[in-house]
């Protein structure tokens, strides 16, 4: 087991957005309703006849370097040397601080279980020599688990050779969850996010000094 | 909607931190401003202050009472709580707080038993620990914001001291309204002895122009920081937010104070200096809320 890295791509230009992978992560972990360990988001952009939609699968992203484990105050959430990072169900006293702190919003408070919760890459699957239930299920081969210490694995090899995104690279939290072909307005949390504009009230007052352009 | 741009599924989940956090910074706030505040007299020897002394300590002590338990109430597992102490993180910021919020209130203890035997040495010296005590149980809040790097509201290195200028505003404001209660109804001669309100008054007036430096700059960078951080300012300035910020704590937690406190027609009249006091509590507590709440509204998937 020693220096493994696990790591996960997904590529976009083979998603087809059927949620299959959501839906076989809800059922290895019977996730309650209403909270996700792994979902796929959905944007549509462009004018008719000029229109696409693009895909993004959100999961744990098992940073580098988690917020989440540097703020935990009891050690409840840590990483495993193989990079895992899991969350220690008798531990945790559900200050929810790690919910603040993830730049990614995959923790949840759990609410049947009352601590928080979150995606473990299926470490039970992976202990026992499977893939995650997410990859596993997917129909059209879009994610790709493996070992990223090790150059002759397929994951290092479909690194090699295509161009990747992480999601937030500014956080300086090094993801292992790597995109090829991510919609950059997907990628961004608050690119055109579905909130209606509201009228302003007070802006006429102070003059335009605050409204600038880039709501994008 | 910029050209047609539409999320057709998305997960947002349930923003962790609720009420209970906000009104527990609030209440530790408000505890080191008045702990703060009864060392002018017994440990800076500022004879004036007197009065404030012990009403200061037993309100601080009383406030950092109630304070943990909205921590406790807002757990998941509030019968885990103790597993701070034994398991506890260094790198942590809430860790620095289970040890603070430990520490603080038994040397408040301690300092006001001292002076209330009057053994005025001891109350000198538990003054003077429990002013770096006092500073770091507000300061350490604002860390605990300011460490989770997520969201964009709160990752600035300002937060420390937009909390503790906040916790001084609120204190002296809370220490205003109680000496004029405690004179008006507990004491032997029910009359408010006014010179200590007016002097607490312009103490708190200075704190509220310092207070509003300190939000102004932090907008000004937020404005032109990154995306993230121009949503953010965006959100307390224009949108869901704003009514709170700029109606509640802005107009009336600071503008109409410091009008009460500035125009001569006004700060000659006891009853205008306790309105200033409470409308400033009010929008202190609106501050606390806009903070915890409106930092999390922001979606980060």
């Amino acid at each position: 087991m020693a220096n493994i890295r696990w790591g996960i791509v997904i590529d976009l230009r083979r998603c087809v957005g059927c949620h299959t992978c959501s839906v076989a992560c809800k059922s290895e972990f019977l996730v309650p309703l209403s909270v996700y360990r792994q979902w796929v988001k959905v944007i549509e952009k462009g004018q008719y006849p000029n229109v696409s939609r693009s895909f993004l699968p959100s999961m744990c992203n098992c940073c580098e370097n988690p917020i989440c484990v540097h703020n935990c105050p009891t050690q409840a959430t840590f990483k495993r040397e193989d990079g895992i990072v899991l969350q220690d169900p008798h531990r945790c006293i559900g200050c929810k601080y790690c919910i603040a702190s993830c730049p990614y919003d995959v923790r949840y408070a759990d609410p049947m279980k009352r601590i928080v919760q979150k995606c473990t890459w299926c470490h039970h699957r992976i202990d026992t020599g499977l893939e995650p239930a997410c990859v596993n299920a997917c129909p059209s081969f879009a994610m790709t688990f493996g070992d990223l210490n090790d150059p002759e694995s397929r994951i290092s090899k479909v690194l090699a050779s295509n161009a990747v995104q992480v999601l937030k690279p500014e956080k300086d939290t090094r993801p292992h969850v790597y995109y090829i072909g991510a919609d950059e307005v997907a990628m961004r949390a608050i690119g055109g996010a579905n909130r209606k504009e509201k009228p302003v009230w007070w802006l006429w007052v102070m003059g335009n000094f605050v409204k600038k352009e880039h709501k994008g | 909607m910029e050209s047609g741009l539409n999320i057709i599924y998305n997960v947002y989940h349930t923003p962790p931190l609720e009420f209970p956090i906000a009104v527990y910074f609030y209440l530790t706030g408000l505890s080191a401003g008045s702990f703060l505040l009864s060392t002018l007299a017994y440990g800076f020897g500022i004879e004036k202050f007197k009065p404030l002394g012990l009403l200061g300590v037993s309100l601080a002590v009383i406030l950092l009472i109630l304070a943990p338990i909205n921590l406790i109430i807002d757990l998941e597992q509030p019968m885990r709580f103790w597993h701070l102490f034994p398991y506890l993180n260094m790198k942590s910021p809430i860790t620095y707080g289970t040890f603070l919020l430990s520490l603080y209130p038994l040397n408040a203890i301690i300092y006001g038993y001292f002076m209330y035997k009057k053994n005025y040495r001891l109350t000198k010296i538990f003054g003077f620990i429990g002013i770096p005590l006092a500073i770091s149980v507000h300061g350490y809040t604002g860390f605990i914001l300011a460490l989770s790097k997520a969201r964009a509201l709160w990752n600035t290195a300002l937060m420390p001291f937009l909390f503790l200028v906040s916790a001084m505003v609120s204190g002296i404001a809370m220490m205003m309204i109680a000496v004029a209660i405690k004179q008006r109804y507990f004491s032997e001669d029910k009359h408010i002895h006014d010179n200590i309100i007016f002097d607490l008054g312009k103490i708190l007036n200075m704190t509220i122009f310092l207070d509003l430096f300190l939000i102004l700059s932090d907008i000004l960078v937020l404005q032109t920081a990154d995306t993230e951080a121009h949503h953010a300012a965006m959100l307390i300035l224009t949108s869901d937010f704003s009514p709170m910020f700029l109606g509640v704590e802005i107009i009336i937690g600071s503008f109409i104070p410091l009008m009460l406190f500035n125009i001569p027609m006004f700060k000659k009249r006891i009853g205008f200096q306790i309105a200033a006091a409470i409308l400033v509590m009010i929008g202190i507590l609106a501050m606390r809320y806009v903070m915890v709440i409106g930092g999390q509204s922001i979606p980060l998937s």
